[in-house]
Order: structure tokens, then sequence, then C-alpha cells
């Protein structure tokens, strides 16, 4: 029995004075409650984005007025721009290096902090409190400062200075992301923490070790959780520019190693002046995710258990 | 009363939301307050030039009791980026600074006012006429120069001296330049200067000792990938000798002393322009000293006096003879010079610079002597670059970047430039 059908709908019963009025009236104050937020989605967010829609068929350059240009911005992209394409795989490399180390560390610090008897809100709040800092500059400055050459990790290890090394500098940007592991940790913590303690009682009752446990009842009891941080944290990091901005003190340096696709965007835009490309070039990027994110889902269908299929 | 209820707090909603629409978009600062003429001044710089240019404007205010000033300043980058978004919404200040690189596009994009057609309230007879022409566009004086710099070879000169390596002198070139970088990374134990082949500007001191320059008048480029194949070539080769700093020095490179190799210790000179080094006494005590930048073979001077920043009027002032009154002000009063000393560089004109030079201190002065040291020696400055150039001495270092990390041949990576600048010019 659920619950809706107990409501009579208006049709059914007889209708109160307020709802007699014609349907415009009766929606006003719903509009009026609203309108801060309609007003905020539409001159914050929609407008822009359909102004922004335009100019990537245009040759905007902040100065003089717009002229249509048709797809050119965009075949430029793909067909006559090296760099637009470095960036592309400096992005895609990040991706790859980053989201899963962050995931990784996240769930073996959520693990970690599940079996912990004392002090459990501490470490958690602890290992947070980066994610709550991470998007900043200065943490991205102090970084940096670390990363630098006669920088403590320099001093330490004599490794040079890493975001002097075209070879390094990416790695340098993403363990700032990795460090930050605070947020899906917290939900994965979650997570662990709704496995009914039975499934393990019973795994162990069948002589199933800690591994196998991880492994047969952990993975995929947390599969949802993991498949949420996996496509939050992969939309997040197709979109990273503060860390890299910072470290590479907005030049997307050494010799363009991270040179990643906002920080192309930003160039374009900002220093170049040459709106109407990096309009195009947001669009692909909003597209480009909105296909990965699809395919994630896509893919999820055959990794992704969710317990209640099993009432079904 | 559901309904009127409703209707009244619609309409007082409506009411709101207007009143806050027209707060955000009112108040261009063109107000007239109390009968007063108000007008917006914006510039970049430090607290110091800050200071300075309030006790400026203050007087200013006081002998043109019906005119206000207001004004705001930040650093040059977010200056930058919050001028051309000012500047597209035709909300530029009424007076605002302007660099050499910016002149270009404001000129053209309509931002700027003629101030030849003030003459009345705004004088320039006593600046002079090359360095006034670089405030020119298409013969329309957009922008009038505020103050003048130089480039130099400023070193460290304890380091210098005890490594016995000649000093540099007055007119020496580039082969003698290379010869003294090499003696000096030999004797101090490290590089004797910066890698210059990520700066465009040491690069255009190069060019311009053979007689090229950056730009053709028509704003194209004025050198041609063998020109920039034989730049690279001769740094590169240093690099590689350690002459010059090397790759992971010279990224680190970001417009502020600090990140010098000089400025680190790392390195015995650098290649700075004259009044932004004064920076690098607080991280050299043993200080430092000015010599002039290397010349072509053949004793061809490549540096010049270029306008170190510039003042405009918005083409949408309401009040374009008071502005140009406040530019005048700045620019000619003997009490005004006082005050701001050289702070923008070394004043413009030439009345006022003779006046104001016995009362420089420290470095002020070092860069008035270096200034006068170069009198008459050296060749007009280029007109101003063309709109595209913002962008293009970004592309150089970055491009440069490829050579010193050995990612791509000094031939390979002129011609990637070369093709981007076309493209950038054309655009």
């Amino acid at each position: 029995m659920t619950t809706t059908t107990a409501i009579p709908t208006a049709r059914q019963r007889a209708a109160t004075p307020a709802e007699r009025r014609p349907k415009r009236e009766r929606e006003g104050p719903a509009w009026v409650f609203l309108s801060p937020w309609v007003l905020g989605a539409t001159v914050l967010t929609l407008l822009p984005m359909a102004v922004s829609l335009y100019l990537s068929f245009t040759d905007y350059n902040l100065f003089d007025p717009p002229h249509w240009i048709g797809l050119r911005n965009y075949t430029q992209m793909f067909t006559e721009d090296p760099r637009y394409w470095r960036s592309v795989v400096t992005t895609l490399t990040y991706v790859v290096i980053a989201v899963p180390l962050q995931l990784a560390l996240a769930l073996v610090v959520a693990l970690a902090l599940k079996s912990m008897k004392r002090g459990k809100a501490f470490y958690r709040s602890a290992f947070y409190a980066p994610s709550l800092l991470g998007a900043s500059m200065s943490i991205a400055l102090v970084w940096r400062a670390l990363f630098n050459d006669g920088g403590t990790v320099d001093n330490l290890f004599g490794t040079g200075g890493w975001v002097n090394r075209p070879g390094w500098a990416l790695l340098a940007v993403a363990l700032l992301t990795v460090w930050q592991f605070g947020a899906p940790m917290v939900i994965f913590l979650a997570g662990l923490q709704q496995i009914p303690a039975e499934l393990y009682e019973a795994a162990a009752v069948d002589g199933a070790g800690r591994w196998r446990q991880f492994l047969s009842v952990t993975v995929p009891m947390l599969s949802p959780v993991l498949f949420f941080n996996l496509v939050l944290q992969t939309i997040q990091a197709f979109q990273v520019f503060t860390p890299a901005f910072a470290v590479s003190a907005g030049k997307g340096g050494p010799a363009d190693s991270t040179l990643v696709y906002t920080m192309y965007l930003y160039d374009r835009g900002f220093v170049a002046s040459h709106m109407g490309y990096a309009s195009a070039m947001a669009w692909v990027l909003l597209l480009v995710i909105g296909v990965v994110t699809a395919v994630l889902f896509r893919t999820s269908r055959s990794w992704v258990f969710y317990a209640s299929e099993g009432d079904r | 009363m559901p309904g009127n209820r409703t209707k009244g707090f619609c309409a007082s909603a409506v009411a709101l939301a207007l009143c806050a629409l027209a707060a955000a978009c009112g108040g261009s600062g063109e107000t007239v307050g109390g009968g007063k003429v108000v007008l917006r001044y914006t510039w970049w710089g430090n607290p110091d030039r800050a200071e300075r240019t309030e006790q400026a404007v203050a007087l200013f205010e006081k002998r043109h009791p019906d005119i206000q000033v207001r004004t705001s300043f930040s650093g040059y980058d977010a200056y930058k980026q919050k001028l051309a978004v000012q500047a597209t919404g035709g909300d530029a200040p009424d007076v605002m600074q302007l660099d050499y690189r910016q002149i270009d596009q404001y000129a053209s994009g309509g931002v700027l006012l003629d101030l030849a057609k003030q003459k009345s309230v705004l004088r320039t007879s006593e600046i002079d006429p090359g360095l006034l022409a670089t405030g020119r566009v298409d013969d329309t004086q957009y922008a009038i120069p505020q103050g003048r710099g130089t480039e130099t070879v400023v070193h460290d000169v304890r380091t210098w001296k005890e490594s016995g390596v000649p000093l540099p002198r007055q007119g020496w070139t580039w082969s003698q330049w290379a010869a003294t970088v090499r003696e000096l990374a030999k004797k101090a134990g490290k590089p004797g200067a910066t890698d210059p082949g990520q700066s465009e500007d040491a690069f255009e001191v190069w060019l311009r000792g053979q007689g090229k320059s950056l730009y053709t008048e028509a704003g194209g480029l004025g050198f041609t990938a063998d020109d920039l194949t034989k730049w690279w070539t001769f740094t590169d080769q240093l690099r590689r000798e350690g002459a010059v700093s090397p790759a992971e020095q010279t990224t680190q490179l970001d417009g502020s002393v600090e990140n010098t190799p000089l400025g680190r210790g790392k390195a015995v000179s650098d290649f700075n322009w004259d009044a932004p080094s004064s920076g690098y006494l607080a991280l050299i005590p043993t200080g430092t000293a000015l010599a002039p930048m290397p010349s072509g073979a053949d004793g061809t001077p490549g540096q010049y006096f270029k306008p170190s920043m510039f003042l405009g009027v918005s083409a949408h002032t309401g009040h374009a003879k008071e502005a140009a009154r406040l530019v005048d002000f700045l620019l000619n009063d003997q009490d005004a010079a006082r005050i701001l000393g050289a702070t923008r560089g070394i004043p413009v004109n030439e009345t006022i610079r003779e006046r104001t030079a016995p009362l420089l201190k420290d470095f002020d002065k070092t860069v008035a002597d270096y200034q006068a040291s170069l009198e008459g020696k050296l060749k007009d400055p280029p007109q101003a670059p063309p709109s595209g150039d913002n962008a293009l001495q970004s592309t150089f270092q970055r491009d440069y970047d490829q050579v010193s990390y050995e990612r791509m041949s000094p031939r390979e990576a002129a011609e990637n430039y070369i093709t981007e600048a076309k493209a950038e010019l054309r655009s």
C-alpha cells in the first residue's frame, strides 16, 4: 500500500474556493516564492549559456562587435590547433592518473576509519579538511612552494623541483587532487556503514578471509557508492583548473606540460581575447563530459549491484 | 483574504526585484554629486604608488573644487582584466592608466578619446616628440606616456667584481656579452645571466641591433623564422654550456624579481626594465648596478626609451575637459611631479625631469643616472605593438620552453611561433 493513493485528487473532492479561481492565479504564490531562483537561474545561468553558445559561432574578441563565422572556431579547434589536442591529451592523462588514485586512497582510508574504535571523528575531520581547503588558491600556492626547487619535497628527497620539470609537473598537480580525497572518503564511509554486519558474519562462517570478504561482500555492496564517486570525481577532474593554474603560475608550463583543457580555454579567452574560440571550447567540454558520463552509466549496468534488485 | 495578499505580495516582490536590478545596473560614477563633476581614475601599482597618487589627486581636487576624483587601483593582471571587461561594457573609467600593449586594442576598439582635441587644457609641448608618438595610433593621440623606462643588464656587482671578469661597458656587443657570461659562469660558479631566449623584450633589442623590428608599421611581423632561429640557437647554445640559466630556472619567470635566477641567487645578472629593478635591492643586499643592453655587431643600439605607462581618457566620458585637466595635472604640474617622484618611471615632461632629477634619492637616482647616461644615444621607440601582441608575449616564452627543455629544435620552435603569430595578428 503506497501512501500516494490516500490523498484524494482534486477531481475526487469538492474544490476549495481558492481552487475555483483560474489556474494562473493559483500558481501566483508559487512563482513569487520561486522567483529568486528563477531569476538567478535565468540571469546567471541560462542567459549566459545561450550567449556563450552564440559567441562560439563568432570571432568575438571583447572589443569589436562579434561577427558570425559559422563553424570556423570548431573546425580550427579540431584541425588546425595542435595545442588544443595537447591540452586534450594532458587532461585525459590527468583524469586517468588522478581519479583512480584519489578513489583508491579514499576507499583505503574509509576502510581504516571504519574499523577504528577511538578517535574516529577526529581523523574523519582531519582527512576531510583538505577537501574543504583544497579548491582554494592558497593551498595550491603552498603546493607549488612544496614541489618547487629548494622546496620541502626537494630538500627531503633530493628530487629537484617537480613543478619545473615537464615530466613531473602534471603529477604534482594530480597529487594535489588526490590529497583532497576527503569528500569521496566520507561518502565511502557512509556506504560502508550501510553494509549489514550479518553479511560479514555469514561470510566468515563460510570460511572467507578478510580479503575474500572484501571482494565478495564489500565491493559489490559498495558498488553504487563507488559508481557515484567515480561519476562525480570524473566530472570534476575534467574541469580541473585551480591546481594547474596555481602550480604553473598561470601558464600551463613548463613546456605546456600542465596545460589542461580549462587552462587552455582560459588562455584563449582571457589572455588572447578570443572569447568566441573559448566559448566553443567550453561547449565541446560540456558535450564531452555529457558523453563520458553517459558511457559510465552504460557500463555501470554490468558492475554496479543494487541490493534492492534482489527483491524483484 | 489569500487572493489579496497574494497580489500585494506579488507587487512588492516584483518591486523589490526591480529595485535590486536597478541598484545593480545603475551608477556609472558620472553622476553629479553636490554640483561637482565626478571623475573615475584607475591605475595599477603597489601601495607606495597608491599613497603618492592619492596625495597628488587631493591636491588636484583642492585646485579644482568643482571636480571630485574617485580613484581605484589593483595589481597589473587583475587591473588588465577588469579594465577589459569595463571597456567592453562601455563603462571604462574617465581617466585610466594604460600599458603600451593595450593602446592599439583600446584605440581601435573605440574606447579612447582623441586627446589632441583637448589641447586647450592638456599641454604636450614639453614631451619628447618620439616618446609622445608612442601614444598615437593611426595619427590620433589616444594616450599620453606618463613615464619612461629602458631595459638594462641588472647585475650583482660584488659577485661580478670578485670574479675578476671586466664589468660591462657602454656599447658592448652581443658576442662580447656572450663571452662575458661564459667567463662569469666559469669564474663565479653560476650562470652569468638569465637565459634571454624566453624574453620577447630581449629578442627585440637584439633584433633592433641589426636594424630590424618586432613588427612592421602595418602591424605584421617584422622578422622571419630565420631571425628567430638564429636568436634561439644562440641562446640555446649558451644554455647548454651553462653560461645562462637552465630551463628549470628560466621557466619560473613570471614578471616578479623574486622569481628570477638573479633574485634567487642562482645567476649573476638579469635582463629587466630599469624601474622595477629596485626590487632586487632587498634580495641582493651587497648591491646591484645597472648596465646598458648589448648592441648589434656594428654598435647599433637595440634598446630604447619605452613609455612605461600611459594615461588615456574614455571616449564615453561625459566630462572630457575635466578628465583632460586631470591628465595635464598629473603630467605637467610641478607640485604633482614632486609628490609622484619616479613611481611611474622618470617623468616625461622635460622641464620637470630636469628639475626633479637632483631631488631623486636611492634607486630613483640610480635609474635617473642610468637613463641620463643613455640620453641621445638611443634610437626612437617602435610604435605601439599591434593588438595580438598581448598574447604573443606569452607564446614567445612558451615556445622557447620547448627549446630549453630540448623538446624542439630552435628551427621547429621558431616556425611554430611564426605560424601562431601570423594567426594571432590576422584575427
